[in-house]
C-alpha cells in the first residue's frame, strides 16, 4: 500500500508543476491594422494642368465614439476637367488602406453619387442605389475581370453650383460583378463631402 | 511557488488520511440496490439478482429493492434478470454502495446498465436536478448540446441561427452556466453569445441539469446551474459491442455517421467513439440560408483500470467544426444593416450549396483526463487531473484571407475531492479545485485583439455536509472560498501595451433542505449565494464585432461634459467593477405515483452588480455609422416557475406537459432586460408497443410545442430610426439611454415534431420529422431572428446497427 501512495504523491507532484509553474507573460504581438479607414483623401487634378485641389474626411479615433469630420470640403472651378484620385489610410497604426484596396481590386468598388447638374460628364446624379448601377460615371481603372474600381476617375464640371458629393466603397467578396450595385456587400467607406464649384 | 507548495501539501495531507483500509475477510459482506425499468425509469418490482457461481441470490420486492447478505468476498459478479428484460451481468465490490440497475426491454434499443453510488451532482442532494430520459437522448443526439438540453423543464436555448446554440437555465447563458463534461468542467470562448460549446452531442450518454447555484460545489461560474454531461460508461466484464450508425436530414441535406466500440474486461474497460458530419445551406419555409452548411468531426477514447479499491481512467477526446454564418447577418454600416434588416428575403441569398464560405468559424477542442478513485470502507477519495486545448478562428468579411478573431486557450484542472466517513449524523466532503488558464491571441489577424492574452489562476476549496433530522428530513449546509488571480496584456487600437493584474477572493454558501412528506410526495428547497468576477472580455473588450462596436467595463469613461472618452485603458481604481453576487432560492415540489409524476419548482434569482451591455450612441466612421455598446452594471431579479407532468394512460399511452414561466427585470433602471427566454408551454403524447410486425420495441411521439411572444422586451428603435435621427442631429440616446432592441420581439409560433423509432432485429430505426407544419417563425432569442426565419421543415432517417460478440 505505501508504495503505491508514494506513487500518486508523485503524481500529483507532477501534475501541480504543470498547472501552476508555467505562468507565461506574453503580450499579443502588435498587428497591421487593415480594418480600420481613418482618412479619405480625394485629390481632383486638373487634366489641363495646375494645382490640385484635396478633400478630406478624418475620423482619428477610428472605431472610438468620436465623430468622423469632414476637414475639407470640395472646391472645384466651373468648366474643367479633373481627374480624381482616391487615398485611404489609417494613422492610427500608419497604413496605406489604398494599397489593400489595389491588390483586391476584384472585391472592391467605388460608388459615387452628386447633386444633379453639377458635372457636365457624367451627367445624372452618379451609380448610386440599387437601380442605379449602369448610370454614367467615368471610371479609369479596372479590375482583372474588366470590372471598373474607382481609385481614379473622371470628371468636368458645369456651372457654378453647390452641392454635396458622396463616395462609397463597397466590399464585396464574391459579388462583385457586372451588376452588383452599392447595395451589395459591405460599406469600407461612405462618406458625403459639400461642393462648391465656382 | 506558494500555490504550488500548497497544492501539494493538501494533496499530501489528503492521501495520508485515507491509508487506512478495511481489512475484513469474513463473511458479513453485503450488497442492496434497485432495479429500474430502464425506458421509463419507474421502479421494476420481482426482479430476479444472483451472485454468480454461488447459490446466493435474492428477489427484489414490489419497489425493486433488494439486498444480499453473507458474502464472503469482497468482490463478485451479480447477474439481474426479469422475463422480457435484458440480463445484465455486473462486477460488484463492497466499496461501491447502493448500485442502481436500469434493466432494459428486450424491445428496447438500449442494454442494461448499472450505476454504481452516486452520480455527479451527489453532493447537493438539495438541489433541483433534472435530467433526460434514455429515450429522449437517443431521439435527440442529433443537433446540438444545447438543443439536446432545451428539452428539460426550465432550460432554453440563446443561439446564432441553427449551427451555434448555448444553454440558457433559468434566464442565465455564457460565463453564468457551466457545463461539466465527463466530470470536468468545459472551459472555451464562453463570452459572446455567438460561441457555443465544442460538444458532440452524439458521443453523450446521460445529461442532467442543476438549477440551482452549484457555485458551492463547481466554482463561481455555476452562479446560473450547471450542465452535466457524461460519455458512455466503460463497464468491465463486458463483450466486444459494436455500435455504428448514419442518419440523414433533408434540411441542409446533411449526412452524419458515427461509430462506437466498447469492450471490459476482469480489471480493465476500453471504449473508442468517432463521429463525423457534412451538412450543407439550411432553408427556411420560404428561402435558403446562405451559408448555414457545418462540418464536424469528432472522436474520443478511454480506458479504465479498476483495482476494486482503485479506480483509474483515462479518456482523451478531439473536436473540430467549421460553422457558416448566415451571410446576411453580416454587415457593413448602418445602411447595409438596414438593407438586410428589411429584405423579405435576406440579401445575397443563393442556390443550395455545401460550401462554407465567409463569415465561418473554426473551433477545435482537445481535452485530456486522468482520473482515479479509492474506495476505502465508508471513504472516498476522487482525483483527476484534465488539460483543455481550445483554439477558435473567426472570419469575417474582410479584406484578406486571415481571421478576424484567432484565439488559443489552454486550460488545466485539477480536482480533488474527499467524501469522509460519516462524522456523528453529518456525511459529506470537502475538496480542493485549482484552474489554470492561458489565453492567446495568434498573430496574423491584421487587426488589434478584441480580447487581450491572459493568464487565470484559481484555487478553490469546499465543505459540503449533509444528515438526516429525522426520518423524513434531511439537512445541508455547503460553504467555499475561491482564490483568483488575473494577469492581463493587451495592445490600445495604436500597438501600445496595456497590462494588468487583479485578485478576486469571495467566499459562497449554500443551505438545503429535503423532505419526504408521504410515500408519493416530496419537497425541496435550496437556498445558495454565488459570485462570478467579471469575464476578461467584459472587462476590455472594444472594437467592431460585425455592426455593432462594443467597449468593455474599462475601455471607456464619461468626460467633465458626459460624453463617452475611450483614450485610456482603466484599472479598478478608476472604475470599480465588483464581481457579480447572486442570490438563488429554489423550490420544488415533486408528486409521484404509478400514473402521475409531476413537478413543479419556483425559484428567485438576485444577482447584484449584473453585468450586461447597453446602447451608448451612434458613431459616425469612415465607414458610416455604428451603434455602440457599452458594458456597464445593475442589479437584476430574475424569477419563474418551471412545471412538469408526466401522465400514464395505460401500458401504452403516455401524455407529458411542461411550461416555464421567467420574469425577469432590470431593477437598478427599472427596465427590461434583452435575451430573456419567452414563456413556452409543450405538450407530448408517446405510444410505444412492444411488438407490430417484423419491428420490436416501436416508440412514437408527437410533440407539440408552443413558444408566446416575449412581452417583458426592451422598447424599440429601428435601425431606420436612428440613422435618421443621426442625420437630423437629434440625440436619441441623451434623454434615456435605457435599453433597445433594433426590431420588436417576433409573435409567439407553434411548432410541431414527430418521432417514430422501431428496432428490427440488430438494427435500430429512427424518423423524424421537424417542424412538419412548415411554419414560418422567429425566435427571441436567436441573433439571426433581424435578418432571416428559423429553419423549416426538415425530414430524419436513422439506421443503427448494433453487434454484440
Amino acid at each position: 500500500m505505501k508504495k503505491l501512495n508514494y506513487k500518486i504523491v508523485l503524481a500529483w507532484v507532477l501534475i501541480s508543476i504543470l498547472s501552476w509553474s508555467c505562468s507565461d507573460d506574453d503580450i499579443p504581438e502588435a498587428e497591421n491594422e487593415e480594418e480600420i479607414i481613418t482618412d479619405v483623401t480625394l485629390t481632383f487634378s486638373p487634366t489641363a494642368g495646375g494645382n490640385d485641389i484635396t478633400a478630406l474626411a478624418q475620423d482619428p479615433d477610428g472605431e472610438g465614439p468620436k465623430e468622423l469630420e469632414i476637414a475639407k470640403n470640395i472646391e472645384l472651378m466651373a468648366n474643367t476637367s479633373y481627374t480624381l484620385t482616391l487615398a485611404l489610410e489609417n494613422s492610427i497604426a500608419g497604413e496605406s488602406i489604398t494599397e489593400e484596396v489595389e491588390a483586391e481590386s476584384d472585391e472592391h468598388m467605388f460608388f459615387f453619387g452628386w447633386t444633379d447638374g453639377l458635372f457636365s460628364n457624367p451627367t445624372g446624379d452618379g451609380n448610386i442605389g440599387t437601380d442605379q448601377r449602369n448610370d454614367p460615371v467615368n471610371y479609369d481603372d479596372s479590375d482583372e475581370n474588366a470590372q471598373p474600381v474607382g481609385l481614379i476617375t473622371s470628371w468636368t464640371t458645369g456651372d457654378a453650383g453647390y452641392g454635396t458629393f458622396q463616395v462609397i466603397l463597397k466590399h464585396q467578396p464574391g459579388i462583385k460583378s457586372a451588376t452588383s450595385t452599392s447595395a451589395d456587400g459591405e460599406s469600407d467607406v461612405d462618406i458625403t463631402w459639400d461642393i462648391t464649384i465656382q | 511557488m506558494t500555490l504550488l507548495s500548497k497544492n501539494i501539501l493538501v494533496a499530501l495531507m489528503l492521501v495520508f488520511s485515507f491509508s487506512v483500509w478495511a481489512q475484513s475477510q469474513n463473511c458479513d459482506n453485503a450488497v442492496e440496490g434497485h432495479l429500474y425499468d430502464y425506458s421509463t425509469g419507474e421502479p421494476l418490482p420481482y426482479g430476479t439478482v444472483q451472485v454468480k457461481g454461488t447459490q446466493k441470490g435474492t428477489t427484489a420486492d414490489e419497489n425493486g429493492y433488494f439486498k444480499i447478505s453473507n458474502i464472503c468476498n469482497k468482490e463478485f459478479d451479480l447477474i439481474f434478470s426479469f422475463i422480457g428484460y435484458k440480463e445484465k451481468t455486473h462486477h460488484h465490490d463492497i466499496y461501491h454502495k447502493l448500485p442502481k440497475i436500469y434493466l432494459a426491454p428486450s424491445s428496447f434499443t438500449l442494454e442494461s446498465i448499472v450505476v454504481e453510488g452516486e452520480s455527479n451532482h451527489g453532493d447537493l442532494e438539495s438541489a433541483t436536478v433534472s435530467s433526460l430520459s434514455a429515450t429522449e437522448l437517443e431521439q435527440n443526439k442529433t443537433g446540438s448540446l444545447a438543443s439536446l438540453a432545451g428539452n428539460i423543464s426550465g432550460v432554453s436555448v440563446i443561439k446564432t441561427g441553427q449551427n451555434i446554440m448555448k444553454p440558457v437555465i433559468h434566464g442565465l447563458f455564457s460565463n453564468r452556466v457551466l457545463i461539466i463534461n465527463n466530470g470536468v468542467r468545459h472551459e472555451f470562448q464562453n463570452w459572446g453569445a455567438d460561441h457555443a460549446p465544442e460538444i458532440d452531442p452524439s458521443l453523450i450518454e446521460s445529461l442532467e441539469v442543476i438549477k440551482g447555484a452549484a457555485t458551492v460545489r463547481y466554482g463561481p461560474d455555476a452562479l446560473g446551474g450547471v450542465i452535466l454531461i457524461n460519455p458512455p460508461k466503460m463497464d468491465l466484464f463486458q463483450p466486444l459491442k459494436v455500435e455504428t450508425g448514419v442518419t440523414a436530414q433533408s434540411n441542409g441535406r446533411s449526412l452524419e455517421g458515427n461509430v462506437q466500440l466498447n469492450q471490459g474486461f476482469h480489471r480493465t474497460a476500453y471504449m473508442v467513439q468517432s463521429s463525423w458530419l457534412k451538412q450543407g445551406d439550411l432553408s427556411a419555409p420560404n428561402y435558403i440560408l446562405t451559408n448555414s452548411g457545418k462540418n464536424e468531426y469528432s472522436a474520443a477514447m478511454g480506458a479504465r483500470y479498476d483495482l476494486a479499491k482503485m479506480d483509474f481512467d483515462i479518456y482523451y477526446s478531439h473536436f473540430e467544426q467549421e460553422l457558416g454564418i448566415l451571410r446576411a447577418s453580416v454587415n457593413g454600416n448602418f445602411e447595409d444593416l438596414i438593407n438586410s434588416m428589411e429584405s423579405i428575403v435576406p440579401p445575397d441569398t443563393k442556390p443550395f450549396d455545401y460550401d462554407i464560405n465567409n463569415p465561418k468559424q473554426t473551433v477545435q477542442h482537445d481535452f485530456v483526463k486522468l482520473g482515479g478513485k479509492l474506495n476505502g470502507h465508508d471513504q472516498t477519495l476522487d482525483f483527476q487531473y484534465a488539460l483543455q486545448i481550445n483554439k477558435r478562428q473567426e472570419y469575417d468579411l474582410r479584406r484578406g484571407t486571415s481571421p478576424s478573431i484567432d484565439l488559443e486557450l489552454f486550460s488545466q484542472t485539477l480536482d480533488i475531492d474527499w467524501k469522509h466517513p460519516q462524522i456523528g449524523n453529518w456525511m459529506g466532503s470537502i475538496g480542493l479545485q485549482g484552474l489554470y488558464q492561458d489565453n492567446n491571441n495568434i498573430p496574423g489577424t491584421n487587426t488589434v485583439p478584441f480580447v487581450p492574452n491572459y493568464n487565470v489562476s484559481r484555487l478553490g476549496l469546499y465543505l459540503i455536509e449533509s444528515r438526516q433530522i429525522s426520518s423524513k428530513d434531511w439537512l445541508e449546509i455547503g460553504t467555499r472560498f475561491d482564490y483568483q488571480y488575473n494577469s492581463i496584456r493587451g495592445r490600445e487600437p495604436n500597438n501600445d501595451v496595456y497590462r494588468n493584474e487583479i485578485i478576486y477572493k469571495n467566499g459562497s454558501a449554500t443551505v438545503g433542505y429535503r423532505r419526504k412528506i408521504d410515500k408519493n410526495r416530496s419537497f425541496r428547497s435550496n437556498i445558495g449565494t454565488a459570485w462570478r468576477p467579471p469575464n476578461i472580455s467584459e472587462l476590455y473588450s472594444y472594437g467592431r464585432h460585425q455592426s455593432r462596436i462594443y467597449y468593455g467595463l474599462w475601455r471607456f469613461e464619461y468626460d467633465t461634459q458626459n460624453e463617452i472618452e475611450t483614450n485610456s485603458i482603466l484599472t479598478e481604481d478608476d472604475k470599480e467593477s465588483s464581481s457579480e453576487m447572486g442570490f438563488k432560492w429554489v423550490n420544488s415540489y415533486n408528486w409521484k405515483t404509478s400514473k402521475i409524476d409531476a413537478e413543479i419548482t419556483g425559484y428567485i434569482n438576485y444577482i447584484s452588480n449584473y453585468i450586461y451591455s447597453r446602447p451608448g450612441g451612434i458613431t459616425n466612421t469612415v465607414r458610416g455609422a455604428f451603434p455602440y455598446f457599452l458594458f456597464e452594471q445593475t442589479d437584476a431579479l430574475f424569477s419563474g416557475i418551471d412545471f412538469s407532468a408526466h401522465f400514464k394512460h395505460n401500458r401504452n399511452w403516455i401524455s407529458q406537459f411542461r411550461a416555464n414561466y421567467l420574469w425577469a427585470e432590470d431593477l437598478k433602471n427599472d427596465g427590461y432586460l434583452v435575451n430573456i427566454p419567452p414563456p413556452n408551454m409543450a405538450y407530448d403524447l408517446h405510444y410505444s408497443t412492444k411488438k407490430i410486425g417484423p419491428f420490436t420495441g416501436i416508440k412514437s411521439s408527437l410533440k407539440l410545442n408552443y413558444f408566446f411572444k416575449q412581452y417583458r422586451a426592451p422598447r424599440v428603435i429601428t435601425a431606420r430610426e436612428i440613422l435618421e435621427a443621426q442625420e437630423n442631429d437629434v440625440t436619441l440616446f441623451a434623454v434615456n439611454n435605457s435599453n433597445f432592441d433594433l426590431m420588436a420581439a417576433p409573435n409567439g409560433y407553434f411548432l410541431i415534431d414527430l418521432a417514430i423509432s422501431a428496432d428490427y432485429k440488430s438494427f435500430s430505426l429512427l424518423f423524424k420529422v421537424n417542424n412538419l407544419l412548415n411554419n414560418s417563425y422567429r425566435s427571441y432569442t436567436d441573433q439571426l431572428r433581424y435578418f432571416a426565419d428559423d429553419m423549416g421543415i426538415n425530414f430524419s432517417l436513422g439506421v443503427k446497427y448494433k453487434l454484440q460478440l
